[in-house]
């Protein structure tokens, strides 16, 4: 399996540079549908779905690799190169934008910025740094997982995999959007909630831009504000936008502000 | 009766079921009196509350990660799992539907949640999951003692061959000294029992070797056939020397096979046919190679019935014919595995007239010589 398949790559848009646009925990690339197109008219787009959500290759799912964030920045690093995109702005939701830090401070020459919406460097407690949530809280989400089967059912899996020129086998499902494999949902889970990136926030040699919500329960303004304090060379822009998904909730403030950063840049 | 109006707000506050609308900002604008009740809480209290805000932690983390991208995207969410907490702290399970409702820009104006309470459905549904993870964890464990037995299995078919071996030797060391009738008698026993028990522990071993991940490794030669054919039926002639074996075969140069398999295929194959067979009747071994090579032993006797003939190869299958129950029921199954991993198959016929196991293996072509 290639890597464009295995982590459903899709190139759209033209121009001489290039943005990458990476989902977080909970959806897949559909999470930038309203954005996204702002942008083809003038750049080349690139989205794509992690290992396990959306479109992926399920069976690429390799426990030791995607065990932590690393394995994901790891892909990144793959599809830039395999599609020889050249020097990327890469925007990143949610735990994506940290995956997009690590990537970055791996290959630094293959990233031109990195937009980080809505990021954390940790979600947990830890003395002084209040990241919003003690550990239990974050076992009570991994086992809150259960009780909604929002993957793909294993038969129903199986139905639109093995079909994929008949798309209205997944129309059949009543929530159809942001669909992954339960199984590898709670290891994802388990695997952005447990993570301590904030060692590597200082490492960071490529510009960043901020983008904090008002009021975001996952990854707060004084989150958003230590990224800013700790992330050498990165700008900060609050948002009018309430909740984490301002690239659902407020499309025309996520636009206008990387476009603003992107031109100044 | 009341007007109409007055019917519908009755609805909505007492709808039985919770109800909540949010406004375009994503506040809660209005509460049913329902879900009041169930939270404990006045209608103004939940005013201007934020839907996550009515969820514990985990239910905020997953209604922001999941449900709310959801409900922007498609319009809707349907059946989703979440718990209330109430003014007291107490959770209430609910299954939550939701619906937007957006101006003719797309823009959202106000969205509709109505909450089941599933207090009952959920505790159910907890219940079966707890039940299939312990159903894993079991099989799990399973496993483990399953492939300990195996390894039990393996060391103590090796072990035992020692012990045989050394009987082997002294019956057929006192075979060669003089001795009186009985002696012959019960040595010529003994003989027949130590084989029997030497080819019950080499099954053994190699089913629990199958089973411990290793497939039948043969170590094939291009060599004679026949000399192979004629030294297991003399072993059994000298194990059962009240029998007879008529033999007949037709094979022009030598065959690729593996002899230790082999042997143990035939051998397998006849010390059935002998024990199952009819007593007072020859037991036949035919072997050609013609396209194909072709093993065939045959007895006459009671035919298998058709429901055991489709059970024959499973491991550990006794039909019920012989209430003896000799062996583990292991036999045909080593020789089919034989025959498989010889790219060859192991079929049985079975009438009035005789019953028949024929071994059957494609050969290479063999004008292009000897084969390495």
């Amino acid at each position: 399996m290639s890597i464009r398949d295995r982590n459903n790559v899709q190139v759209s848009g033209a121009g001489s540079r290039t943005i990458m646009f990476a989902h977080g925990f909970g959806c897949d690339q559909n999470m930038w549908r309203l954005v996204a197109p702002a942008f083809e008219g003038d750049f080349r787009v690139v989205l794509f779905d992690h290992v396990g959500a959306g479109r992926s290759d399920l069976s690429a799912y390799d426990d030791r690799k995607y065990g932590s964030l690393s394995g994901y920045a790891g892909d990144v690093i793959e599809i830039i190169r395999e599609l020889d995109l050249g020097r990327v702005i890469f925007v990143g939701h949610s735990v994506s934008a940290m995956i997009g830090v690590l990537a970055a401070n791996r290959e630094p020459e293959l990233f031109e910025s990195l937009v980080l919406v809505g990021p954390s460097p940790r979600y947990i407690d830890d003395g002084d740094y209040s990241g919003g949530f003690s550990a239990d809280q974050i076992e009570e989400l991994l086992q809150f997982l259960d009780d909604n089967h929002m993957g793909w059912s294993a038969a129903m899996a199986l139905a639109i995999m093995g079909n994929p020129d008949r798309p209205e086998l997944g129309q059949e499902l009543t929530n159809s959007f942001c669909r992954t494999d339960p199984e590898i949902a709670k290891k994802f889970a388990r695997v952005t909630f447990t993570s301590d990136n904030r060692e590597d926030l200082g490492k960071l040699t490529v510009p960043s831009l901020i983008l904090q919500c008002k009021e975001d329960i996952i990854a707060g303004r004084d989150v958003g504000e230590f990224v800013h304090r700790h992330a050498p060379g990165s700008t900060f822009l609050l948002l009018d936008a309430v909740g984490h998904c301002p690239n659902l909730s407020a499309p025309a403030e996520v636009i206008s502000g990387i476009r603003a950063y992107v031109r100044a840049q | 009766m009341s007007e109409p109006s007055d019917d519908f707000e009755d609805l909505f506050e007492n709808a039985p079921c919770g109800y909540i609308v949010m406004g375009a900002d994503g506040r809660i604008c209005r509460a049913n009196r329902t879900l009041c009740e169930w939270l404990g809480r006045s209608p103004a209290d939940l005013g201007r509350k934020r839907p996550h805000e009515l969820l514990n932690i985990a239910g905020r983390i997953y209604y922001e990660t999941h449900i709310a991208p959801l409900l922007r995207m498609q319009g809707f969410f349907h059946e989703v799992a979440l718990d209330l907490v109430a003014g007291g702290g107490a959770t209430v399970p609910v299954i939550a539907n939701a619906v937007e409702h957006r101006d003719a820009g797309g823009r959202v104006r106000y969205t509709r949640i109505a909450f089941l309470m599933a207090t009952d459905r959920r505790r159910y549904e907890r219940e079966l999951l707890k039940a299939r993870d312990a159903a894993q964890d079991a099989l799990r464990k399973e496993r483990h003692f399953a492939e300990l037995r195996e390894q039990f299995i393996a060391v103590l078919g090796h072990d035992l061959r020692n012990p045989l071996a050394a009987l082997g030797g002294g019956v057929q060391l006192l075979s060669r000294r003089p001795k009186d009738e009985i002696a012959t008698h019960i040595l010529a026993m003994m003989q027949t029992t130590v084989f029997r028990g030497v080819a019950l522990v080499d099954n053994l071993l190699d089913f629990a070797r199958a089973r411990l991940g290793g497939a039948f490794p043969l170590e094939r030669r291009s060599e004679d056939l026949i000399p192979v054919l004629r030294q297991v039926v003399e072993e059994l002639r000298t194990a059962m020397p009240h029998r007879v074996i008529e033999e007949r075969y037709d094979i022009a140069g030598p065959v690729n096979f593996d002899r230790i398999r082999i042997g143990q295929l035939v051998s397998n194959l006849l010390a059935n046919a002998l024990t199952h067979g009819a007593q007072d009747q020859p037991v036949r071994i035919e072997a050609t190679a013609e396209d194909a090579l072709a093993i065939s032993v045959a007895n006459a006797g009671e035919p298998i019935p058709p429901s055991a003939r489709e059970r024959l190869f499973e491991p550990f299958f006794r039909g019920d014919v012989r209430p003896s129950g000799q062996g583990l029921g292991l036999g045909l199954y080593i020789a089919s595995e034989i025959a498989k991993a010889h790219g060859g198959t192991l079929d049985v016929t079975s009438s009035q007239h005789e019953t028949r196991f024929t071994f059957r293996m494609p050969l290479p072509d063999t004008t292009s010589g000897t084969e390495v």
